[in-house]
């Protein structure tokens, strides 16, 4: 298994202490208030409720939806419904980016390339599968929906797919374009995790025509998503007001990390929920922010870097200021 | 046609030099091939030196081959198809093939896995110390795959054009690109030319191999040839890819992938899609390699019977 983000527990065991900040990942830190699911959303098998999906249609524009156990459920059975529907692909996966897409398109016979953000564009006439990240992970660097829509046209017009995955899109949503998720070649994954603050329920949705939609479904089985997971989403999904509220204070806290790091000389890219920078030294800055019980994203080779999410709190603002601080006098 | 021979009697020399090989295999002494070897290491200690390495690579290209085919041609217009057969018997290498790589799947079923590691070892250039079945079984079928093109198809094919003559330049040129056709700084320059004539002469052989492959797929023509176009581009060799790709495919077997050189391990691009390899998927490669030698003889002499009927009609 890829290494990821989020491995507090990996933090703790190594550098001792129990007081930690984690910006290891890019999940919101004033995640959605889940009420308790009721007794049945325990008790009774996971039927799928068609109002989780309408609440999802709805607050994401799309025409088609599939309930999915996290997107990495997606992520992983897409490669090999392709082998299964149209035998192996020549795949196109964006770099440096989330590395469980290229992981598992790896697989099941497709020859997969990672391409430079940037030079996707040349490469989609060679390819059968294009997949994207956008916003990307972890560099913040975007691409225009018109020209997304473009090489779905062109790779449906063979057959092929475009696959975007927006887990970060729901603070850019002119990006997006889960509204044209019934065109045929079109993929799009979005998160619940992230924006929500829901990484623990395990829910993301697939947005691509119909048919697709349901060769996925039959993939992936029955009950893919539990009875809580649907309850607590249809909550969070039709809760507008949570959600302004959370886009406005998305906005002022990516804002106040982008100038923080900006006073300690630091270019940072990304999103609202995290910041990405081309670290000359990214071990030693790491390292440098465990020894304070901070916990960041370290990319090593690809994206050599480090990515910051949000704090939760003042202190803990206070804390990476004054860590921030200390690594400049180094 | 180039090999002067009448079109049922083409037919009936490519039926003889076959059955020549299937009965008697490879020679075991005096190796024709063997002592070509020598005369090739020869003429490149004495010629891969100094300047000019590409032209250098072109004389002894032509210094190697040149001479031995014209030898054939005129052996062959002396004594006729008995001359043609017997060359085609010693170019073509299915009994081989077939000797070589057959005891590595009984060496796997009786679960001798040391045996199996030497016998893979004779044909393949991989580190074999560590290998598994999956990895010995891919080896073996690999190698069928490839080598079914190389040491059957590559030279029926000249055959049916050049006649022995044409066997015996696909076949030195074919032994000159394995021993000088590198990429590394000793033969980079000077293995050039090796390099392109063998990718030259085995273009057309390699893809009417490749569709075979595809005609003869176990598990669906579809997938063979979905591999062959989307996994051929991928690899190192413009003629083992489509041979290779088209062939894992209809095996419906994960070939390619890693594969261990001199204890690294190199993550080459897949080859077909399924399961991975067992021991019977060499079985299976050879099949398809047999089924494909059939088919060839089988139109080839349809074909050539069709042909002398119209010149004499």
């Amino acid at each position: 298994m890829l290494e990821h983000g989020g491995n507090l527990r990996a933090a703790q065991q190594r550098y001792g202490g129990t007081d930690w900040i984690d910006l290891s990942t890019g999940i919101n830190p004033h995640g959605y208030p889940a009420p308790a699911p009721t007794p049945d959303a325990w008790h009774r098998l996971p039927e799928r409720d068609p109002a989780l999906v309408k609440a999802a249609c709805d607050y994401y524009g799309a025409p088609h939806l599939l309930p999915v156990a996290g997107t990495q459920a997606a992520i992983q059975a897409l490669p090999r419904l392709r082998a299964e529907l149209a035998g192996p692909a020549r795949v196109t996966v964006s770099a440096p980016s989330y590395a469980e897409h290229a992981h598992h398109w790896g697989r099941h016979g497709h020859v997969m390339r990672e391409v430079a953000y940037d030079a996707l564009d040349d490469a989609v006439a060679g390819s059968d599968v294009v997949v994207v990240i956008n916003p990307n992970n972890p560099t913040g660097a975007t691409v225009a929906p018109e020209r997304l829509l473009d090489w779905a046209e062109r790779l449906a017009a063979r057959g092929g797919w475009l696959v975007v995955d927006e887990a970060f899109g729901d603070t850019a949503r002119a990006l997006s374009v889960s509204g044209h998720a019934g065109r045929p070649g079109l993929i799009v994954l979005r998160s619940v995790g992230k924006f929500f603050g829901l990484a623990g329920l395990r829910l993301g949705f697939v947005g691509a025509n119909a048919p697709l939609l349901t060769a996925l479904d039959d993939l992936l089985g029955p009950w893919a998503v539990s009875g809580p997971a649907q309850e607590i989403a249809i909550a969070a999904l039709r809760d507008h007001g949570w959600q302004q509220a959370t886009q406005t204070r998305l906005a002022h806290a990516g804002a106040r990390m982008h100038a923080l790091l900006a006073d300690h000389g630091i270019d940072a890219h990304g999103t609202p929920l995290f910041h990405w920078w081309a670290e000359p030294r990214p071990g030693a800055f790491h390292e440098h922010m465990a020894r304070r019980a901070i916990w960041v994203r370290l990319f090593p080779d690809a994206a050599r870097g480090i990515r910051v999410g949000l704090p939760g709190n003042e202190s803990a603002w206070r804390r990476i200021e004054q860590a921030l601080r200390e690594w400049n006098e180094t | 046609m180039l090999s002067g021979l009448a079109p049922t009697t083409l037919a009936l020399a490519l039926v003889a030099g076959v059955l020549l090989d299937l009965l008697l295999g490879e020679v075991r002494r005096w190796h024709p091939l063997v002592g070509f070897g020598r005369l090739a290491s020869d003429l490149e200690r004495r010629l891969n030196a100094g300047r000019s390495r590409i032209a250098r690579g072109l004389l002894a290209w032509a210094l190697a081959v040149l001479p031995l085919c014209a030898l054939a041609w005129l052996a062959c217009a002396y004594a006729g198809a008995a001359v043609h057969a017997l060359l085609l018997y010693l170019g073509i290498g299915l009994r081989s093939l077939r000797d070589h790589t057959l005891p590595i799947h009984a060496a796997l079923v009786r679960g001798d896995l040391d045996a199996a590691r030497g016998l893979t070892s004779r044909i393949v250039s991989r580190d074999t110390h560590h290998a598994g079945e999956s990895d010995l079984a891919k080896a073996g079928a690999e190698s069928l795959l490839e080598n079914g093109n190389d040491a059957v198809f590559g030279t029926l094919f000249w055959f049916l054009v050049g006649g022995g003559t044409g066997v015996v330049l696909f076949r030195l040129a074919n032994t000159l690109d394995a021993m000088w056709g590198y990429r590394n700084a000793r033969f980079n320059l000077f293995g050039r030319v090796a390099a392109r004539v063998d990718d030259v002469l085995n273009y057309v052989p390699a893809r009417l191999t490749a569709l075979s492959y595809v005609l003869l797929a176990e598990r669906g023509r579809l997938l063979a040839w979905r591999c062959w176009r989307a996994q051929a581009p991928a690899w190192t060799s413009p003629n083992a890819g489509p041979v290779m790709a088209s062939g894992a495919g209809a095996l419906g077997v994960q070939l390619g992938g890693a594969a261990v050189y001199d204890g690294v391990t190199e993550q080459r691009p897949p080859l077909g899609t399924g399961p991975d390899a067992c021991a019977d998927d060499i079985l299976r490669a050879w099949r398809l390699v047999w089924r494909t030698t059939l088919l060839w003889v089988v139109v080839a002499g349809v074909a050539l019977f069709a042909v002398d009927g119209v010149l004499h009609a």
